[in-house]
Formats: C-alpha cells, sequence, structure tokens
C-alpha cells in the first residue's frame, strides 16, 4: 500500500490530485472548525460583500460567508458521491463478475439487459428514480448509484473475461483448484486494479451527478450549503455577487479534477511493468 | 456486413426499447402519487376519483396497465397530459425536434473543435500543442453542464451582453435569432464532449501513428502528407463514429439541464416540467422517447462503422 | 567497385531513464553490388535497431554519437527527411516482419501499390497498376487483377508477404532491407517466400541485408554472415564456412543451439505401457446459434497414445488444432470421444479426478501469462505441493528443491514473475508442472517465444527433468528440426486432422503423407 503510494507520487497525475484530495479531505473531516465563520450565520450589512480580508470568498445574498459554506459543504457533496460511487461499484462488479462466470446464454442475457438499461441517459435515469424515491441527498445518492451499476458491471465483466482467458487461470483450473479459489485468488486480485481505476474516475462523475440533481432541486435541499444547490441559488444575484457562483462552481470542478487526476495517475502506477 | 447482421441489431433494438419501457413503466408505476388525485386536486369528491380510475383503468393488474400503456405507445398516443389535458406525444416530439436540433449543432460543433483538436495533440505529441490539449480535456471534463452553462451566461450574456441568455426562436421563422438563441446552449453541450473526444481522437490517431502500417508507409517513401492524411487520418477518424454515439447518451443527458437553463422548450425541460408537477404520461412517453433516440443512434452508428470499415465482416 | 552500403564505426546510444544505454558500438560493414549480408542476433543485440538506424527512422531517444552510414555516394546520416523521403522505397527497400500488419487495413492492395509505384517510379496512376499486375503475376500470384481490388485482410499472409517483396523489388532500389520476413508466416509459406526472394534475387541482381534470428536460415539465403552481439558485430564471414568453422564464441554458441535432426538427444526407447490414448477426440469451441453458421470443429477424430516415459512431438501450422488437442486432454476444452488413462476412461472433464490432474500437467507458451502477475514465485510454485502431498512443514525447503531442479536459485521465492526474464519465467512454469510430479507434461509450444540459445537450454532441461523423474512429454512445436532431436514419434495434424502418426526414424521414408514430406522440406537441415 505504502508502495503503491510512493509510485502514485511519482507520477504528475497522482501528486497533483493527491494533494487536491487531501485539501478536500480535510474539508470533510474538519470544514466545521477550519471555517472561519459560522455557515449560517446571516449578516444583512455584509450582503453581496466583495472578496476581501473579512470574507476571503465574500459574502452570499444573506450575508453568509462563501469560504465557510464551501468548507462545510465539502461534507455533503464529497461522501454522497463517493458512498454513491463504492455502492454502485459493488453492485456492478457482482453482476459483472457472475455474468462472465456463469458465461453462454445467461451472460449473453444480462449483458444485453445492460446494454439495453444504458441506452437510459445517466442524467435522465437518475433523475426518474429521485423523483420515484422523492428528492433528497439520500435519494439521490441512491439513484446515482443505481444508474453506475450497469456501467461499472461491464467493465468488471470485460476485465474478468479477460483475466478468465489468461493462462495462470487455466493452470489453476487445470490443477484442479477450487472454484473459490480461482475466483478469489486467482481472478479477484488481477480483476480489482483496473476496476478501483474505473471507479475512482467514476467518483468525479458522482460529484459532478449529485451537485446537477441539487441544482435542479432534486439532491440536497436547502439550507444545506451543498455546492450544486449554492450554485443553484447564486444564479440570480449573478450582477451584483458573480462570486458567489464562481466559487461553488469551482468546488465542484476541482474536485472532479482530484479524481480524473488521481484515476489516471494509479493507472500508470497500478500497471506492474511500469516498475523498472 | 450480411442481412442476418442486420437483423440482429434490429432486434437487439426491439429488446433494447423493451427493456427500456419496463424500467421507464416501472419507476413512473412506483410513483408515490395517485394519478386521480393528481388530475382532480386533493378536494375531489370520492365518486369522482373513482370514476376517473375506473376511466384510466388504474384497477387493473399492472402488467395489464403496462400492455395497454405499451400497445398505445407503439402507434404514438402516450395518453393526455395530467397538466395541460393535451396529448402528450405531439407534443414530446415537437420538443424532440427542437432538442434534436440542439443535440445536432452541438456534434457539429463539438466535431469541427474536437477532432483537429485531438490529431494536432497526436501528431505533435509532448509539444505545447499537445499539453494544451490535456489541460482543455481535464477541465472540460470536469466541468458539468449546469457550471458551464452559468459561467457561460454570466460571461457572454450578462456581463459581455453578446448573446440572449435564454429563449428559443424557431430556426424556420428567425434563423438569425435561432442562431444567436441556440449559441450559448450549443457551446454549453459541446464542451464536455469536445474534453472527452478530443482525448479519444488523441488517443486514436496515436495509435494508428505507431502501427507497422504507417511505419511501412513512411519507409516505402511516402510523402508525409500522404502518409498522414491518405493512410493515418481514415483510420483514427474511425473509431470516432462509435465514440460519439455513445456520448449521445451523455449529450442527452446534459440537454435535460441545458434547456432548464436557456429555457428551450425541449424534450429535457418537458421532462423537467412533468417530473415537477408529477405528470405520469409525459414523464413516460419523455423518458422513453428520449431512451429510443439514443438506442437508434448507437444502432446507426454501429452500421455506420460497418459500412466504412471493411476490416470488420459481420456474419 | 564502391559498396552499395556502407558504415563506419557506428555508435548508437538510447537514452532510457537516468543513463544512456549502448546498443550499437562501432559497428563496420559494407554490402558489395548484388551481395546478400545476412545479419544474425538474439534479441536485444540490435540487429534490428541497426536496420531503422539505415532506413533512418530511429525512435525519438535515440542518440548517434559517431560513424558514418553511405549508401553508395550518399551520406545519410546528412540528409535533411525531405531527402530522406526520396531515398526510402526509391533506392532503400525494405520488407517487414509481419506482412499483416504493414498493410494499411482500410486500402485496397491495388491502391498501396500503385501508390508506392506511382511515389517512386514516377508513373502514372494507369501504368503503375499496369506494372503493379505483371509484379504479382511475376511472384506467383493468381488472378492479380482480383486479388488488387481486395483488403489485407481478404488475403493471406503468405500472398501479403509476396506483394509486399513485389512492390520492393518493382521500385528497382539499390538495396532492400529484410527484417525477419518469414517469422510471422508458417514454415511452408516461409520455405515458398525463401525460394521467392533467391529467384527475384538472381534475377535482379539487388543487394539485401537479411535480418533474422535463425543462423541455419540465413546460412542459406546469404553470401556473407555477421553475427551481433550486445550491439556489437563479433563475427563477419561467408556464409559456406560459418557454419563449419564459427570464429567467436557468440557464433559457436549460436551454431550450438541451432537444432539439428541428427544429432538426435534422446537415444532410450520408451516403454511398452501406454500411458494415455486419445480415442477419436474432436473439439468445438462455439456453438451454433441463431442466423450463425456453426463453426468447425477445431480437431476432428483424432486418436494417439503415449506410452509411459515416451516422447510424442505433435507438429502442424497455426490453426491446424494442436493446442486444442492440449486443451481437451486437460478439460479445457470440451471434446466428444474419450481419452484412457493408465485404463481409466475419461469422457469429459468432469471425469479428470485429482489423479488425473496430478498425472497430467501442462505447460502454456506464453511464460509472461502463464504466471498470475500478482503472486510471488514461492506462492506459485506453493499451490500444486499443498494440492497434490508433501505436508506443510518443508513448504519452503521443497519450494527450494524445485527452484534448484529447474537451475535457479532458490532466492528466487521471493521474487515477483515480472522481475523474471522470459527464460527464467518459462522455467518457473516448468517446475509448477514438476511439483505434481507428473507422469504426462504436455509442452505447448513452450520454446516458441524464446531466443535459440535460452531454447536450448530449455531443452536440456526439460530432458534431464524427464531423466529423473520418468515423466512422458506431449510436445506441440512447429519447430520440425528441434521436435526431429527429441522424439521418439511424430504426429503431424493438418487442418484439424491427423494426418501421420511416425516414428521418428520414418519420417523421411517414401510411404509418408505429402504433406508430412512438404513440412520435412521445408525445414532443411543446416548447411555444413
Amino acid at each position: 500500500m505504502t508502495d503503491l503510494l510512493r509510485r502514485l507520487m511519482r507520477t504528475p497525475q497522482g501528486a497533483i490530485g493527491l494533494i487536491l484530495l487531501a485539501v478536500l479531505a480535510a474539508a470533510c473531516l474538519f470544514g466545521p472548525w477550519l471555517a472561519p465563520h459560522d455557515p449560517e450565520k446571516m449578516d444583512f450589512l455584509g450582503r453581496f460583500r466583495p472578496l476581501g480580508a473579512q470574507n476571503w470568498f465574500g459574502a452570499d445574498q444573506f450575508g453568509r460567508d462563501v469560504l465557510s459554506r464551501l468548507l462545510v459543504g465539502a461534507r455533503s457533496t464529497l461522501p454522497m458521491a463517493l458512498a454513491a460511487t463504492l455502492l454502485g461499484t459493488v453492485a456492478g462488479a457482482v453482476v459483472g463478475t457472475a455474468s462472465a462466470y456463469l458465461g453462454g446464454r445467461w451472460d449473453e442475457a444480462i449483458m444485453r439487459t445492460i446494454d439495453a438499461v444504458m441506452a437510459v441517459p445517466g442524467l435522465l435515469l437518475a433523475l426518474l428514480l429521485v423523483s420515484t424515491l422523492g428528492n433528497g441527498a439520500g435519494n439521490a445518492m441512491i439513484a446515482i448509484a443505481v444508474t453506475f451499476a450497469p456501467g461499472m458491471a461491464r467493465v468488471t465483466r470485460a476485465v474478468a473475461l479477460t483475466v478468465r482467458g489468461q493462462d495462470y487461470v487455466k493452470s489453476a483450473t487445470v490443477r484442479g483448484e477450487r472454484a473459490s479459489w480461482i475466483i478469489f485468488r486467482e481472478m479477484l486480485p488481477n480483476v480489482m486494479a483496473p476496476v478501483v481505476i474505473e471507479a475512482t474516475i467514476r467518483v468525479s462523475f458522482a460529484v459532478m451527478l449529485f451537485a446537477t440533481l441539487s441544482f435542479l432541486g432534486l439532491g440536497a435541499q436547502p439550507p444545506a450549503s451543498e455546492w450544486g444547490l449554492m450554485v443553484a441559488e447564486a444564479r440570480q444575484y449573478v450582477h451584483q455577487a458573480p462570486w458567489i457562483l464562481i466559487a461553488p462552481s469551482l468546488a465542484i470542478a476541482m474536485t472532479a479534477i482530484a479524481f480524473n487526476l488521481l484515476g489516471d495517475g494509479l493507472r500508470d502506477a497500478m500497471n506492474p511493468r511500469d516498475e523498472r | 456486413m450480411s442481412a442476418s447482421w442486420l437483423l440482429r441489431r434490429l432486434a437487439l433494438i426491439l429488446y433494447t426499447v423493451f427493456i427500456v419501457s419496463v424500467l421507464v413503466f416501472g419507476i413512473t408505476q412506483a410513483l408515490p402519487a395517485d394519478a386521480a388525485v393528481t388530475l382532480l386536486g386533493e378536494n375531489a369528491t370520492a365518486e369522482a376519483l373513482n370514476a376517473i380510475r375506473e376511466r384510466l383503468g388504474l384497477g387493473d393488474p399492472i402488467w395489464w396497465q403496462y400492455l395497454r400503456w405499451v400497445g398505445h405507445a407503439a402507434t404514438g398516443d402516450f395518453g393526455l397530459s395530467m397538466r395541460t389535458g393535451q396529448p402528450v406525444g405531439p407534443e414530446m416530439l415537437t420538443a424532440l425536434g427542437r432538442s434534436l436540433l440542439l443535440a445536432v449543432a452541438a456534434i457539429l460543433v463539438m466535431l469541427v473543435i474536437a477532432v483537429p483538436l485531438g490529431m494536432v495533440a497526436a501528431v505533435r505529441q509532448g509539444k505545447l500543442a499537445d499539453m494544451a490539449t490535456g489541460l482543455i480535456s481535464y477541465l472540460g471534463v470536469s466541468f458539468p453542464e449546469f457550471v458551464t452553462a452559468t459561467l457561460l451566461a454570466m460571461l457572454l450574456a450578462d456581463t459581455l451582453q453578446w448573446l440572449p441568455a435564454t429563449g428559443y426562436v424557431s430556426p424556420l421563422e428567425d434563423f438569425g435569432g435561432a442562431v444567436r438563441h441556440l449559441a450559448l446552449p450549443v457551446l454549453t453541450a459541446s464542451l464536455i464532449l469536445v474534453a472527452h473526444v478530443a482525448r479519444m481522437v488523441r488517443s486514436e490517431t496515436l495509435d494508428v501513428l505507431h502501427s507497422d502500417y504507417i511505419r511501412a508507409a513512411r519507409l516505402k517513401g511516402l510523402p508525409e502528407r500522404t502518409v498522414l492524411v491518405r493512410h493515418a487520418l481514415r483510420n483514427a477518424l474511425l473509431p470516432v463514429v462509435t465514440i460519439v454515439a455513445l456520448d449521445v447518451g451523455y449529450l442527452l443527458g446534459g440537454i435535460i439541464v441545458i434547456e432548464e437553463i436557456f429555457a428551450i422548450p425541449g424534450i429535457g425541460r418537458q421532462l423537467m416540467v412533468a417530473v415537477t408537477a408529477r405528470d405520469l404520461p409525459s414523464i413516460q412517453a419523455g423518458a422513453l422517447i428520449m431512451s429510443a433516440t439514443y438506442a437508434v443512434a448507437n444502432t446507426l452508428a454501429d452500421v455506420a462503422y460497418a459500412v466504412l470499415d471493411k476490416r470488420i465482416r459481420y456474419d | 567497385m564502391t559498396a552499395v552500403l556502407s558504415l563506419r564505426d557506428y555508435t548508437l546510444d538510447y537514452l532510457t531513464g537516468s543513463r544512456p544505454l549502448r546498443v550499437l558500438q562501432d559497428i563496420s560493414l559494407d554490402i558489395a553490388p548484388g551481395e546478400v549480408l545476412g545479419l544474425v542476433g538474439e534479441s536485444g543485440s540490435g540487429k534490428s535497431t541497426l536496420a531503422w538506424a539505415i532506413m533512418r527512422h530511429l525512435p525519438k531517444n535515440a542518440r548517434e554519437l559517431s560513424g558514418s552510414i553511405r549508401l553508395g555516394d550518399t551520406d545519410l546520416r546528412s540528409l535533411p527527411p525531405r531527402e530522406l523521403t526520396r531515398i526510402r522505397g526509391r533506392r532503400i527497400g525494405m520488407v517487414f516482419q509481419d506482412p499483416s500488419t504493414a498493410l494499411n487495413p482500410t486500402l485496397t492492395v491495388g491502391r498501396q501499390v500503385t501508390e508506392t509505384l506511382v511515389t517512386n517510379r514516377g508513373l502514372t496512376r494507369r501504368a503503375a497498376w499496369d506494372l503493379a499486375l505483371e509484379l504479382l503475376g511475376h511472384v506467383e500470384l493468381r488472378n492479380p487483377e482480383a486479388l488488387m481490388r481486395r483488403y489485407p485482410h481478404e488475403i493471406s499472409g503468405g500472398e501479403k508477404q509476396r506483394i509486399l517483396i513485389a512492390t520492393a523489388f518493382g521500385c528497382r532500389p539499390e538495396l532492400i532491407v529484410f527484417d525477419e520476413p518469414t517469422t510471422a508466416l508458417d514454415v511452408i509459406t516461409g520455405a515458398r517466400i525463401l525460394d521467392l526472394f533467391a529467384r527475384l534475387r538472381a534475377e535482379t541482381g539487388v543487394a539485401a541485408l537479411y535480418i533474422s534470428h535463425d543462423l541455419a536460415l540465413v546460412s542459406r539465403v546469404a553470401d556473407r554472415v555477421a553475427v551481433m552481439k550486445k550491439g556489437r558485430l563479433v563475427e563477419e564471414a561467408p556464409a559456406a564456412s560459418i557454419f563449419a568453422r564459427p570464429a567467436h564464441e557468440e557464433t559457436r554458441k549460436l551454431v550450438a543451439a541451432v537444432p539439428r535432426p541428427e544429432n538426435r538427444l534422446v537415444h532410450d526407447r520408451p516403454g511398452e505401457r501406454v500411458l494415455l490414448a486419445a480415442e477419436a477426440v474432436s473439439v468445438r469451441y462455439a456453438r451454433p446459434r441463431l442466423f450463425r453458421p456453426p463453426p468447425p470443429p477445431a480437431t476432428h477424430a483424432v486418436g494417439f497414445d503415449i506410452k509411459a516415459g515416451e516422447i510424442l512431438g505433435i507438429v502442424g501450422e497455426s490453426g491446424s488444432g494442436k493446442s486444442s488437442i492440449a486443451r481437451a486432454l486437460t478439460g479445457l476444452a470440451d471434446f466428444s470421444g474419450g481419452i484412457r488413462f493408465d485404463g481409466r476412461p475419461i469422457a469429459s472433464a468432469r471425469d479428470m479426478d485429482g489423479a488425473y490432474r496430478r498425472a497430467v500437467q501442462i505447460v502454456f507458451q506464453h511464460p509472461d501469462g502463464s504466471l498470475n502477475p500478482r503472486q510471488t514465485v514461492g506462492e506459485i510454485l506453493s499451490r500444486p505441493l499443498k494440492l497434490f502431498g508433501t505436508g506443510q512443514a518443508n513448504l519452503s525447503a521443497e519450494i527450494g528443491r524445485l527452484l534448484e531442479q529447474v537451475r535457479l536459485p532458490a532466492a528466487y521465492a521471493t521474487r515477483w514473475p515480472h522481475q523474471l526474464s522470459g527464460g527464467e519465467k518459462q522455467r518457473v512454469a516448468i517446475a509448477r508442472a514438476f511439483a505434481a510430479k507428473p507422469s504426462l507434461v504436455i509442452c505447448d509450444e513452450i520454446t516458441a517465444p524464446l531466443d535459440v540459445s535460452v531454447q536450448a537450454s530449455i531443452i536440456e532441461l526439460l530432458l534431464s527433468l524427464r531423466a529423473e523423474t520418468g515423466a512422458a512429454y506431449l510436445f506441440i512445436t512447429h519447430d520440425i528440426n528441434l521436435i526431429r532431436q527429441i522424439a521418439h514419434r511424430i504426429a503431424v495434424m493438418r487442418r484439424g486432422e491427423l494426418v501421420d502418426l511416425l516414428p521418428i526414424d520414418a519420417v523421411d521414408a517414401d510411404h509418408v503423407h505429402p504433406y508430412t514430406r512438404d513440412l520435412m522440406a521445408a525445414s532443411p537441415t543446416p548447411v555444413g
């Protein structure tokens, strides 16, 4: 693990991604303590106060400190996106592995169905699910997880099929290893790496999707300082105070970039051939 | 490409539409909304509610309701909107037309920008142009549509006042106005795609440039221009067809947000309105039409690829 | 007479990571008009880099330190890119190793041949088309008109290589560089390509640089042979004498490693007891499906037996079904027909119990794929040991003993597969097979990806392991000369069928199948 971290830091993408993630993790863990002001505290004299010593990133339409809201808001965006990706990845990996393992007609049927489900655009599927489950952050997370599952199933199956065709797996079959050994000890470690990389990149999509749902009023609800919601609320004040729009926008983009970079870095670092 | 291959592709579309219809119907049926109450309002009498339930067949078994819905949908009849009382089908198809205009324009703009960008980056690998493209790609895929849309609108509509911020004008009535009104939505929709496609074009082009046959073409003494244009360009562009087709799904999702932000009465906005109003027939129709469009686009791309690429024999 | 090609003290580095890697060191060589110089060396010897240097197509990290490359009176190193384009194809032609990747898959063959002729001979399209037809006819391709309209994937590898050779000669260059032009082809096809090369060369008198890893082959086609090792030219001699009197140690090593059928390495006779009998084994891969014609069987009713301690060779070209037999015998492919092992009938993979799995082991072709990249050598070897016997207590001792048995240091147990060379990986795979104390080991093309000297040492290892354990081998290969050194009997396969099953001393007899005769004739024994 430390070895992987060291190799990750050696790739430029991995290093930048990790640094950005460290900042985000700090915001998630210690956001309320790091925040210079109370994120909910309104200050009518300080409405739309521009960037400065008092409010580093300015103040919003109620005079609330934008930086404080961002720092606290990290908690309502990032953990949700991570949980959604994790849930979707696990569900997808189980289906994909099962499909690859069953093979033949079952595999064909499962994969055709997954292809069909993927014909529903991701945001639309999430939208439908949230409207059924009801608005709210938790439901948005479940909807995103469901939306991600088919894609992850496809990736996992493709990787699992490639690995299953490798001679070391055949060799294990030929010497009469149990199915559980073959799946968990021979195949899984080799399937993991590409799936983890794919999942990492997908976290950035989850962040964007979650923010989008909140923006549309279906995810996190006011007065939460979720970043997508902050953008939605700031739109009507663009003329007075563009920073209350720009700050959360950049926060979303930075998070997405961080996970994209980390995914690319992992791709390089996890390839065992690149060690020499 | 053989007849049986086309036949199988066709069967696959039908299966896709079937699964999508089950999915859409299933999810919307689970909506915690009573269609009768939605139609008549909270204060309706029990008799009136029962009468309308009877008329809509809400008491029938779920599979029967599904079959009836699919049967009607197949003829273009998606029922009446609970919000407006108008037939949903024609309304959605008109909206789809506007959305397709936006989508096609976005894809064209994207191709014009992304393909040369990706190719230049590949040919000048490791140089400044390549790094700039890489940076654009990273930034592009990291900005969700609603952020891009609001930031672009802020800059080009509010601050610089170059373009109108919202609204839709039919190109048949006022072409110039339509272009001005579509500019921001199209730009927004194409940005993420540009980032993604440019990256894919770059890696496809690099693969081709490193292939044996390109090396062979160079060592046969062909001029560099011929090598790049006749041998590399064509082969690198082929997979782009598939990439773009896969991105159509993403584009359609993005269109929901973009139409909402720029107030374009396309299918995405209709869907959002329907979702907010819990207008069941409209949600069902919109979701089904959108997904079917994507499935058809994908199949068309496959067929185009099969026609263009002589290597693949479909049997 | 001046040399067509002349290199003087040419030295080249690749910049890799921390410090430069010397790839070519003080190379000096000449090729006279009409002469064929053969260039031999193992992988990594720098022979391909030398070809790229001559073609002026070096990777970006290459640094030329000194020396000159002259083509006739032209100094190639000083030419700007535009001038080079006029040299390539026109004055130096090149024929590549793999004809299937050397042609653009989306352009017709005719278009690719004519564009080359238009560029290099200054012909009009019409004239180039007519010339192309004539050239293709001249290299014994039937129906050139139809061939010209096809795409590369629609014709065979041999046809492609003929087309590429015809084009190279058709541009009338002074020199043609051949980079292993037969390696990617089947034995018989490769032999015909060599005949074609000899004929065209005699007709045109073009000088050639012929690069190959196969000393025996080069000594037949070349006038002179140059041997490379680690970037240096270690020996240059007339082809006729290099086998008889190799001067340098590297050449002697290469000569010794060349398999010679008359030099039998196995002298004993196998036992009489039948160990394994295959009875009418047919392997089918895909199931017939809706709208699709059923795929042909990969093998059709193949029957043979292997006696205890016997080495049975299975030879045939790629796609002949040899590997499918291995897959059937190990239960990796479904088969019909039956197998009899030690008298016990086995009808399907389900009948293969622990005893059978232990007794029948397989070593795969690609050492890279056959070792799990996320397990150490010790872990890899521990599995069969745990499954097939020896107690937990002396596991690490057993692993050490196994590694020693395959001539690897016991310390290798802690290494990862990617830290080993190809030959070392193959030794680990062999050790894994012998950990089960098998009575039959199936070797599926295990020497194909290895250099000849490594190949020779692997064969030596296999034979000594056989002497120790008495295991029988089912040795699948396309290398006829190699198998004639070691096999007791040879099975010849073609298009899924067994056409011949002969004792080793009968392969040259008159009554063999015509295909067997072709196969033997295509692998002539080295001269000298």
